[in-house]
């Protein structure tokens, strides 16, 4: 986690731009949120696809992040994403929607350790999860 | 019913090591909450070479999503979500910065 999926028309985007959405998605998350970059997971599916939302824009968004941030962060990130996917894929903003899903964080274990909650992660996980990403 | 949705990268989990994941996850998850092995299921999700990213680069990482019956102990939780950790490790040879383990309450509808 966070982890964003992101739905697209069959031969919509190019290598380039998916790979230029994805660090764009990874400076925003961790922008808005401080979390560690490695954790940002962002993948693309071309529609139709059996694992797509119930959605009625052309490009979709959906993000899964760790329950606990406000709504004003929730709301910034997801603006900030939209944008930032319109002008790299050049899609004009009414074609693209999106939303923001939240599990609690202690149901995932992820680079080896239970999630904290969101302004939880102390000085000793970000150190924990260098290591393990180092390894 | 337990679902899990695993999600994987192209050409990272060989297609014969699949099944083995799975009677490994349906095992795991019965032995910790209880159940039959034929009331989970197991769904593969590959994301074509290119199309995954993880930190802005091409992605190796894993993901088991396990759908668990509503109402687990975090205690019991974690102890699923470590064993298929270690299990998944050892099968694949991946490292724990290339997996990532949930086990979410199933939304009843």
């Amino acid at each position: 986690m966070p982890y964003y999926r992101c739905f697209t028309p069959k031969d919509a985007l190019t290598f380039e731009q998916r790979q230029d959405i994805a660090r764009a998605f990874t400076d925003i998350h961790c922008g808005n949120t401080g979390a560690p970059r490695s954790f940002v997971s962002v993948s693309f599916f071309e529609t139709p696809h059996a694992e797509q939302p119930d959605f009625r824009s052309t490009y979709y968004v959906d993000g899964a992040n760790r329950a606990g941030r406000s709504e004003d962060v929730k709301q910034q990130l997801l603006a900030d994403l939209t944008r930032a996917f319109g002008e790299i894929a050049d899609v004009p903003s009414d074609m693209i929607d999106g939303r923001i899903t939240e599990n609690p964080a202690s149901w995932t274990m992820e680079g080896g350790f239970v999630l904290p909650e969101p302004g939880q992660e102390g000085p000793e996980w970000y150190a924990e999860v260098a290591a393990s990403a180092a390894d | 019913m337990i679902t899990f949705n695993c999600t994987i990268q192209e050409g990272i989990i060989p297609d014969d090591l699949r099944p083995k994941l799975a009677s490994e996850l349906a095992r795991i998850s019965t032995g910790i909450l209880g159940g039959n092995s034929d009331d989970v299921t197991v769904r593969w999700i590959e994301i074509p070479r290119g199309f995954g990213f993880r930190g802005g680069h091409l992605s190796t990482t894993s993901a088991v999503r396990g759908e668990i019956p509503p109402g687990c102990q975090q205690e019991t939780r974690v102890r699923l979500m470590q064993a298929i950790q270690d299990r998944w490790m050892e099968l694949t040879g991946c490292t724990t910065a290339e997996l990532v383990v949930s086990a979410r309450d199933r939304r009843e509808t």
